[in-house]
């Protein structure tokens, strides 16, 4: 809570900082205030407190969340470098404020206790993405993705929006511990429930509103147009914080209010799940562009996510908080590889983001070579990276459920993890195997630590998995 | 009651003008129409302050900002459908389809004889005001957070910049 | 943190520094942090075993990986047996490095080497302070991973980089024993903790000869042979001396591969139940004794002949395991890491003197050009000799005395197996000190006693390979058998029914063993030294001689039973059944993969209209699935 609020101001002071002509400064506080609003959620731990008459709740689960999103936050703020310098057309003090904003609604995200935080928490978020995607006006690309990101967010929102107001239609409450009560007081004979109808809908539609924001199939087609038309720094943030904001909302919603009534969502969650993974896996073969690829590469790992949802074990918090950190940093280190790459070799006046511009990286950078595999490998979940325990602990939680349909899931989900392997490692053998001319590209010292951060930290959670799962 | 199937079929009907009139301004006024009736609904659930609220700042102050635009814009010219047939026919296959389940659903919904609970002050400023500042305060506050991201996004990406074809 | 925990630390920040700051660490730096490292590891480990308060002490550092109830954790445990085996290791170790200084400096991949050293310090010390099989078995494969890199450190020659991997390949056949051993442990006891295991096997009810025992026991003794050199995994010991000569000491003769026995001596309760276990485990060391020993006879290869005689001393420890003689099996790897060490770092001093040769048929006469060196490795050779009172009498005797108890025949091989130590290593002895000089000029020319930084570690371990046979003197010498009653609390659990040998037999035993390593060594005397022989040119020996020589041809023997079939075999499998079979699966799951993508792509169309209407469809797919039963 005492996160959101240092957010929203350092957000307004961000803007004021606009004033100042040295970008680097802007950096600096930037993360200077994301880490003192990461600072002030870890000052809650082991506290579980209501706030403001019940509209959100702060506990190990949402710190933990909140802490997973702010690091983030911190990294891509880290990797911005001030948003280069042109004069002209860079707006960095309204960028950083944006995303400190959208980090503020993401946490309402994880932490809402009533429904008007969620959709408020959401709205914030998705406005703050609509505007990002198309912060570069001056690019067709992505004026169109911010379009269409608008048009159909726009859509989800009021989707989501009715979900909402059905359920509290059903039920007579916006609380979810309110809901979760009266769900699981009636739950007995659901068909004569008089609500039953209402709430089936109601529960399907804000699913629906909230599976389109982490971009699960078949709601998934906004990701790889948006994904690539927005520049490469927002379209990182996208994919790490919005996607961990809506998974942990989803799984708050699921896990709180309607855990009685599985058997009503849990069904259809299995079908979205599977075609997810399929559609993310398959359709990120065929990709030319890396960018494009990570775009379905995130749809891919909103399916493994989903599955722990599913499987609803003691264990999943733990699973779906390692997942989460373990594809957020990685992807990160990706994006963050792919940014700096393709500036260095522009293509028709744009940066060039397809598998060729990596040709030959290692002859003279042996170190984004070796971010760039590190994070490929933690992403294809082989051993030895965050990765691989991310899908491990996952993979677990889904063979411990007992009902038959996991053991569908998780053929399907390691069917899938295989065909990975395959698009994941085009990167790595273009680095490393393809004759390319790339010059020594400088890195700036603070861009630099990041990728080391990120490396580090994939490794050391690779190899020591309960040093950070322990804590969840 | 016999009124509020009356303002229900009006609503209906001058939303789906909305969506039918060839000419933009055309639908931009059904639209107002429609913000009536609905705030003829609010006032049917006691609700006086939301209907001004949204008679002043949908219907007022929202809509002209629309109808400017459209008329600046000058959209007054047709311009030629381009969705071919078989998108059109799917389009109100799904829609229907959609209404039709909709439907089915809400028939075996019984949500009880209406509640007893809407009092005489319910939808009244103060009464609203209490729950808005007291209970609700928080999304209240942070409604303008929303708002302001919203501004500054629209001032940035709306300001003209050297460079840029200027009309 | 405790001071536990900073015993493997140090030499892993010297790795670090080391590795990372290679080529920027300047050389006179690298030594200094390396050895530091290496001394301040010996310095905690020296303060723990003078505190020791005799219960052990566990270290949790933390959790490593949970899986269901299994869990794993990365924590270490000191007791009397990995203190003994940190102090071995950090102390030689130290010296080791200290020596590495001197004998290294030219060498262009000065940091790289003491990078690698200290990784190798690292594993080792996670390897015996590990409180269950899995970090000891992280520490087992790190330091064949060290092994590797360092047999490998000239790298630029081929021969050496096959030496290399040979090393690491007959290692990983052994690994598998072990690893299938630690997840048979898993499967039955649920754990892999020491404690856990030790405690369910000791209040386990288990007869003696249980079957699972058995299959555990063998299985870990598998891992053992191979980390150990025992026959038949033994050859890649001999060509791991490709290495630096301090490798040789600190790997290849003084800690690593005494990984085997320690994994054995802190494994007894189980091994103790396993009768049938304890039977191969002495049979295989014992022909691995006699075996090396044979081939030790007529090496000519400075390094070789150590070499071989540390497969053959190895071969003495396990044979002393086999018949539950666990602190006397101890008490030898702890006085043989000090005179192999010394053995090899002796032979680096004169391979350095000798500008690289290490063939003794060119060597002779060296001890006046010397001294020290000279000294020092006359000492060493005494002490593996087993003539007292030097170390290696004691330890090699007690060891012997307790296989006389279980079998006689045993004893008279093992006897054997003494006798042939005595004369290689005197053989060594008096043709590379001895007679005149046989080099060429230039070599003579350049002929000098080494540094200080080499020497000295010589000095410390010649006193210690002179004195160490009194930690654990025995009773009829009026010791009190120090060494065997602090490691004593080890073995209570595990029904050690050795008969106490009587002590005329003792004297015996002893006399005899005296009598026949001297009567050896004097006649090395007589033939090296008064008859002035000279050993052949390669190619020149004849009958059996050229058999040992050639080290009985066992690698070839490999090379055609293992390694010519399976080759054959893979050109097969690659020809026929990769190509035919599986690249053609293979290769049409891939094409499907990639034909479905190129579909689906298509889907993604880029108009927004189309994105809504999937989108609306999904709605009303879930929604009328979910709602069939209410419709009508």
């Amino acid at each position: 809570m005492n996160a959101i609020i240092a957010l929203s101001l350092s957000g307004i002071a961000s803007l004021f900082l606009g004033f100042s002509t040295n970008r680097k400064n802007l950096l600096i506080t930037t993360l200077l205030f994301v880490l003192v609003a990461l600072g002030l959620n870890l000052a809650d731990w082991n506290h579980e407190y209501f706030w403001f008459n019940n509209m959100l709740k702060t506990d190990n689960l949402s710190i933990n969340f909140s802490s997973v999103i702010l690091l983030s936050t911190a990294l891509v703020v880290a990797i911005s470098r001030s948003f280069g310098d042109d004069e002209e057309h860079t707006h960095p003090a309204e960028y950083y404020a944006i995303m400190l904003f959208a980090a503020a609604g993401a946490l309402m995200m994880v932490t809402y206790e009533n429904m008007i935080m969620l959709f408020v928490g959401l709205e914030i978020l998705s406005v703050s993405m609509y505007i990002l995607t198309g912060s570069d006006k001056r690019n067709l690309r992505s004026n169109e993705a911010a379009l269409k990101y608008f048009l159909m967010g726009a859509f989800a929102t009021g989707i989501l929006l009715f979900g909402v107001a059905l359920v509290y239609g059903a039920t007579g409450s916006f609380n979810i511990h309110g809901i979760g009560e009266v769900v699981s007081r009636t739950k007995k004979g659901m068909e004569l429930f008089e609500g039953g109808v209402i709430l089936y809908a109601g529960i399907i539609l804000i699913f629906i509103g909230l599976l389109f924001k982490v971009s699960a199939a078949p709601f998934h087609f906004w990701t790889p147009d948006v994904y690539e038309g927005a520049p490469t720094i927002f379209t990182t943030f996208m994919s790490t914080v919005v996607k961990t904001a809506g998974v942990a909302a989803m799984y708050r919603l699921l896990s709180i209010s309607f855990p009685a009534v599985y058997g009503l969502w849990g069904n259809p969650l299995v079908w979205i799940t599977c075609l997810t993974l399929i559609v993310g896996n398959i359709t990120a073969v065929y990709q030319q562009s890396f960018k494009r690829m990570l775009a379905y590469s995130s749809i891919s790992h909103a399916g493994y996510l989903l599955i722990t949802i599913l499987a609803k074990t003691p264990n999943t918090n733990g699973s779906i908080l390692f997942y989460s950190l373990a594809y957020s940093i990685a992807t990160i280190s990706a994006f963050a590889v792919l940014m700096i790459v393709s500036e260095n070799k522009p293509k028709d006046g744009k940066p060039d983001e397809s598998f060729e511009a990596l040709n030959g990286l290692s002859v003279n950078n042996p170190f984004l070579a070796f971010v760039l595999t590190v994070s490929m490998l933690s992403l294809a979940g082989i051993p030895l990276t965050a990765g691989f325990f991310g899908k491990f602990f996952i993979f677990t939680d889904a063979f411990s459920n007992v009902s038959p349909l996991f053991k569908n899931i998780l053929v399907v989900a390691i069917l899938m993890s295989a065909v990975g392997v395959y698009y994941y490692f085009k990167p790595i053998i273009a680095v490393y195997m393809k004759k390319g001319e790339i010059a020594e590209i400088q890195l700036p010292l603070i861009y630099k630590i990041t990728l080391i951060i990120t490396t580090a930290l994939t490794i050391i959670l690779g190899i020591a998995p309960d040093l950070v799962k322990n804590m969840f | 009651m016999n009124f509020w199937y009356f303002l229900t079929a009006l609503t209906l009907l001058s939303a789906l003008m909305v969506v039918f009139a060839k000419n933009p301004i055309h639908s931009v006024l059904y639209l107002v129409f429609t913000f009536f009736c609905i705030s003829g609904h609010y006032v049917l659930l006691n609700a006086q302050f939301l209907m001004a609220v949204n008679i002043i700042v949908y219907a007022g102050a929202i809509m002209v900002l629309f109808l400017f635009v459209i008329m600046m814009l000058d959209l007054r010219k047709n311009v030629p459908e381009s969705k071919s047939n078989l998108t059109k026919l799917a389009g109100a296959v799904l829609g229907g389809t959609l209404l039709v389940v909709f439907i089915a659903a809400t028939r075996h919904m019984n949500l009880g004889n209406g509640s007893g609970a809407i009092g005489a002050q319910t939808g009244m400023v103060e009464s609203l005001g209490m729950i808005l500042y007291k209970d609700y305060l928080l999304p209240f506050e942070l409604v303008s957070v929303l708002f302001f991201v919203a501004m500054v996004g629209a001032v940035m990406l709306g300001k003209r910049e050297a460079g840029e074809r200027n009309f | 943190m405790s001071l536990i925990t900073l015993i493997p630390l140090f030499p892993l920040l010297g790795f670090l520094i080391n590795g990372i700051g290679f080529r920027k660490v300047p050389n006179s730096l690298v030594g200094i942090i390396g050895s530091a490292a290496a001394l301040a590891s010996f310095a905690c480990a020296l303060s723990l075993f003078l505190n020791f308060s005799g219960t052990p002490q566990l270290v949790h550092v933390f959790d490593w990986i949970t899986v269901g109830k299994l869990n794993i954790a990365m924590s270490f445990q000191i007791d009397q047996l990995s203190l003994l085996m940190l102090l071995i290791i950090t102390g030689v170790g130290s010296l080791i490095h200290i020596y590495s200084i001197g004998y290294m400096h030219h060498d262009e991949g000065f940091g790289k080497f003491f990078a690698f050293l200290n990784l190798f310090l690292f594993f080792m010390l996670l390897l015996v302070m590990g409180s269950n099989y899995v970090v000891m078995f992280i520490g087992w494969e790190g330091v064949g991973l060290c092994s590797y890199l360092l047999i490998g450190f000239w790298n630029k020659n081929v021969n050496y980089g096959a030496a290399a991997r040979k090393a690491f390949i007959m290692n990983r056949i052994g690994d598998l024993g072990f690893l299938l051993g630690i997840f048979l442990i898993i499967a039955h006891f649920g754990s892999v903790e020491y404690a856990d295991v030790f405690g369910k096997v000791a209040e386990g009810g288990y007869l003696s000869g249980d079957k699972t025992l058995v299959a555990i026991t063998l299985l870990l003794f598998v891992g053992a042979m191979g980390k150990s050199a025992q026959i038949p995994l033994y050859t890649w010991l001999p060509d791991a001396m490709a290495g630096p000569t301090p490798v040789s000491a600190l790997i290849h003769a003084a800690t690593m591969v005494t990984a085997g026995i320690y994994m054995i001596i802190r494994s007894n309760i189980m091994y103790s139940l396993a009768p049938e276990t304890l039977e191969v485990v002495a049979w295989v060391g014992l022909a691995t004794a006699v075996f090396a020993a044979s081939i030790g006879l007529f090496q000519n290869d400075i390094k070789k002949v150590l070499a071989y005689s540390t497969v053959s001393q190895l071969g003495y420890m396990f044979m002393g395991l086999g018949v539950m003689a666990y602190s006397s099996s101890f008490f030898h790897v702890m006085t043989h890491a000090f005179f192999k060490a010394l053995l090899f770092l002796g032979a680096g001093s004169v391979i350095h003197a000798m500008s690289d040769e290490q063939d003794i048929r060119s060597m002779g006469g060296l001890r006046k050009k010397l001294p020290i060196t000279f000294i020092t490795f006359l000492i060493a050779t005494i002490a593996i000799s087993g003539i007292p009172p030097f170390a290696g009498f004691f330890s090699k005797d007690e060891i012997l005395a307790h296989v006389y108890e279980h079998n006689k025949l045993m004893w008279a091989f093992g006897l054997l197996g003494s006798i042939m130590t005595s004369f290689y290593m005197f053989r060594l002895l008096f043709l590379t000190f001895f007679g005149e000089f046989r080099g060429t000029k230039e070599q003579e020319h350049h002929l000098h006693e080494s540094p200080l930084t080499m020497t000295a570690p010589l000095m410390v371990l010649a006193v210690l390979s002179a004195i160490a046979g009194f930690f654990n003197l025995p009773h009829i010498f009026g010791g009190h058998a120090g060494l065997a009653e602090f490691m004593a609390p080890l073995f209570a659990h595990s029904h050690v029914e050795t008969a106490e040998v009587s002590e005329s037999t003792e004297i015996m035993l002893m006399v005899i063993s005296v009598v026949a390593a001297l009567a050896s060594a004097i006649v090395a005397y007589v033939i090296y030294v008064s008859k002035k022989a000279v050993p052949a040119a390669d190619g020149a020996e004849s009958g059996l001689q050229k058999v040992i020589y050639n080290k009985y041809y066992i690698d070839e023997l490999y090379d055609a039973v293992f390694v010519k079939p399976i080759s054959a075999l893979s050109t097969f499998f690659h020809d026929v059944i990769d190509f035919l079979g599986i690249d053609l699966i293979v290769e049409s799951i891939g094409k499907l993969v990639k034909t479905l993508s190129a579909e689906a792509r298509l889907l993604q169309n880029g108009t927004t209209g189309f994105y809504l209407f999937a989108m609306v469809l999904s709605i009303v797919a879930l929604l009328a699935w979910g709602l069939q039963g209410f419709f009508f």
